[in-house]
């Protein structure tokens, strides 16, 4: 039995190096393909769409503080239906994980380690993710916290160095130009943010769970901010024609991105060394989720028995999609899949838990189990 | 406990295994005397009938896999020999410091860049490495006949990097590996320099691949790449800018006209120096520009798109012809200025005209068409294409004011 440790700052670092991910890579061309030169507006709507939802979730959670997602969600639907959900849950955020670890293998192979086999690089992401979600919430949320300045720090460096070579005439007409284009971009962005979902997970050991929203809010502005400034950076450096014609742009602006004095003349290894550490922390925060919501849906007191049981399937999933444009097709609709679980059924559950008048108890500080 | 006698043993091999991933190296591993460092390469267009001699089949076989029949390109590299360059600017390993030693030219041909460098590959033994690569030339041929081939094969490949330099020659392109300018011992590296210093002393726009690529894709904008010759001493000379409708060469500006695009576009540090002849070819000056600034404007006057540039320069007076003109007068330095001003219409309007004749819009007007009046550009431009015919019944308004600050040491 530990008692409630994480605090305000830890959550908001959580939901910080969870949101900041693989999908920084290809963010630009989502957000180009959707608006032309109003991409960083675009982005802003789905970062505004991803707030809504994490405000309903931290709300719903924050009215159970001592249940878990799985608990509650019996609470206030009934058994059953709660049990649909919570696999639903379960299956999205194993597939999240496998598709952010094959995600991750194909950057690699494409642009660095181009004879290591994929299979190789997703492995050893995922066995070092599972190697790490065998410890409790607390560490977790220590892990996250360790990593936060670091994912920080060079993506606000290489935007602001790439403001060298910006031309603000890429960012004009800053509304884009078709408005019908922009609400499926907005769901595709706005599907970046849905390891928020981990909060959930956070709520029920944190120190203070009345002080949530502060955390969420933090950890989402800061995340979302930093997504609309990548964006910015990388249209205006390229314009948003340029940017249709690369995979990745941000790693193309890294690319294009020297110190000053030409220390390095390109610093796509730099911001690929901090990338890994990005991805491991999004990858160790839906893997974590994935085997907390299965013990908690089987009613165990522990969840690392899941953490190596879990790997092979999670690993097959990852080797599913046959080509690179096959995944980005895959990622993009499981993304928008997945807004109905992670937005729109917990909303769901907050009206009827309002309409139900369900609460659980406001009783703060008292002495929980961290594994639970 | 006798039964148990091998559980030590097992500890110990399993300690064993966990040491295993720490004694392995990188999967990728690729020492540096393994890789061939391409450093600069060349692309000639060449006619079908000689290279097909001399190509061996090897992206391709009669028969089963047959070649694109689109045109074939002679492809040269400079391939940096590991120990032979020289570190730093003093002596170091015994280099004798002339270019032909340092590096290894070698050249192929092949109906496309990739076929070329894979039968290159059959030839050298290290690996082709682009990470290092600084400068591509392709020839006038060649840009003609259109660059997407090139633009394609150096965008997929993540080793090449958006600061190398693409080039347009005049004539073949293949000299320029060959050369060996004597100021560096890299011949490719003193290729790059001449481009590098030309955008530090304000002769030459910021024109690196990356920023050639954007261009090209943009909608209201064409490419232009640098327009280079041979000259004596096996030297290198920017002649102008080799200017594109997408990806194909349309023209060639003058090697001054650099200086105008230079001025439509505002660039910073300025260093194109001209004459103004006052009354008679006798009474010249020649002036030199500090600084430039630009405003573009644009309106849309009977569905027709027009633009007013004010430019502004400033100069120093670096040189007279004859003692006839002097200049301890405020009043002179004035007509001078005027004289100038209505040279430099001439001479701004005349460029913008001979790019509209091409519909190649290096300067990327159809961007503030596009950024300031979008409704126009959706209604009546929508593409490139669009913009490139529209781009030729544009109107443009050229103000230029300049102001002579200084003019050396001499007092007259």
């Amino acid at each position: 039995m530990e008692s409630r440790q994480i605090t305000v700052i830890q959550a908001a670092a959580i939901l910080v190096s969870t949101i900041i991910g693989v999908g920084v890579l290809a963010l630009p061309l989502f957000a180009v393909q959707a608006a032309d030169s109003g991409a960083p507006l675009v982005t802003m709507l789905g970062v505004l769409l991803a707030v809504i939802g994490l405000v309903l979730v931290t709300l719903l959670s924050m009215r159970f503080p001592n249940h878990t997602f799985i608990q509650y969600s019996e609470l206030i639907i009934g058994k059953s239906l709660a049990r649909i959900g919570s696999v639903l849950i379960i299956i999205f955020f194993s597939i999240l994980t496998s598709l952010t670890a094959r995600e991750f293998g194909e950057v690699v192979v494409t642009s660095v380690l181009r004879s290591t086999p994929v299979e190789v690089t997703v492995i050893v992401m995922l066995l070092l993710a599972a190697i790490s979600t065998r410890n409790n919430i607390i560490t977790f949320a220590y892990i996250h916290t360790f990593y936060f300045p670091l994912l920080l720090v060079p993506v606000l460096l290489i935007a602001a160095l790439s403001l060298k070579n910006a031309e603000v005439i890429n960012l004009l007409p800053v509304w884009g130009t078709d408005p019908k284009k922009m609400l499926k971009g907005m769901l595709t962005i706005a599907a970046l943010f849905q390891g928020t979902f981990v909060l959930t997970a956070v709520i029920p050991a944190m120190k203070k769970p009345s002080k949530a929203m502060k955390a969420s809010l933090w950890g989402i502005l800061i995340a979302g901010g930093l997504y609309v400034i990548i964006v910015a950076a990388a249209v205006s450096v390229f314009g948003s024609e340029e940017i249709k014609q690369l995979l990745w742009p941000t790693l193309e602006l890294a690319k294009a991105t020297s110190l000053p004095a030409n220390i390095l003349e390109r610093l796509d290894a730099a911001f690929l060394a901090v990338w890994v550490t990005a991805v491991f922390t999004t990858l160790f925060s839906s893997y974590y989720l994935t085997i907390y919501f299965i013990s908690h849906l089987f009613r165990l007191r522990e969840h690392k028995q899941f953490s190596y049981f879990l790997l092979p399937f999670v690993f097959v999933t990852a080797m599913l999609p046959q080509n690179i444009v096959q995944m980005y097709e895959i990622i993009e609709s499981v993304g928008r899949i997945g807004l109905y679980i992670t937005i729109v059924y917990p909303t769901l559950l907050l009206f009827i838990s309002i309409l139900r008048k369900k609460r659980g108890n406001p009783i703060a500080n008292q002495m929980v189990d961290p594994n639970r | 406990m006798r039964i148990k006698w091998w559980i030590p043993i097992v500890k110990a091999i399993c300690c064993l295994c966990l040491v295993v991933p720490f004694l392995t190296g990188c999967w990728d591993r690729l020492e540096i005397e393994e890789r061939a460092v391409v450093l600069g390469v060349s692309i000639d267009a060449v006619s079908s009938d000689d290279a097909n001699e001399e190509e061996d089949e090897v992206s391709h076989i009669s028969g089963s896999i047959p070649a694109p029949s689109k045109g074939m390109v002679r492809v040269a590299v400079q391939i940096a020999l590991p120990g032979r360059i020289p570190l730093g600017p003093g002596e170091g390993g015994g280099g004798k410091g002339s270019a032909g030693e340092t590096v290894w030219v070698i050249d192929v041909v092949g109906h496309s860049i990739d076929d070329a460098f894979m039968n290159l590959q059959q030839q050298v033994s290290s690996k082709l490495f682009f990470g290092h690569l600084r400068v591509i030339v392709v020839s006038e041929k060649l840009a003609r006949r259109g660059l997407e081939n090139v633009n394609d094969y150096f965008r997929r490949n993540p080793e090449v990097r958006r600061m190398a330099w693409l080039m347009v020659a005049k004539g073949n392109a293949i000299k320029f590996m060959t050369a060996t300018p004597q100021l560096e011992r890299v011949p490719a590296l003193y290729l790059m320099s001449t481009l590098d210093e030309g955008i530090r002393m304000g002769k030459f726009p910021k024109d690196y691949i990356g920023i050639f690529w954007s261009n090209v894709s943009k909608k209201g904008q064409e490419g232009f790449l640098p327009y280079v010759e041979m000259k004596k001493e096996q030297n290198v000379g920017i002649i102008g800018l080799a200017y594109f409708n997408d990806a194909k060469m349309v023209g060639a500006t003058k090697p001054l006209e650099i200086a105008g695009y230079l001025g439509v576009k505002g660039v910073n540090p300025a260093g194109y120096r001209v004459y103004i002849q006052l009354d008679g070819a006798q009474e010249s000056v020649m002036t030199n520009a500090t600084h430039r600034r630009s405003k573009i404007k644009v309106s849309i006057i009977d569905n027709v798109p027009q633009f007013t540039i004010d430019i502004a320069i400033e100069l120093n007076l670096e040189a007279k012809l004859n003692e006839n003109v002097k200049i301890n007068d405020p009043r002179i330095l004035q007509s001078i200025e005027k004289k100038q001003e209505g040279l430099s219409v001439l001479f701004y309007s005349n460029l913008i005209k001979k790019t509209q004749v091409k519909g190649a819009d290096i300067f990327g007007f159809g961007e503030y068409v596009r950024a300031f009046k979008p409704q126009f550009w959706h209604a009546h431009v929508k593409t490139a294409e669009g913009w490139r015919s529209m781009y030729k019944e544009s109107k443009f308004e050229v103000k230029v004011s300049l102001k002579i600050r200084r003019i050396g040491m001499k007092a007259q």
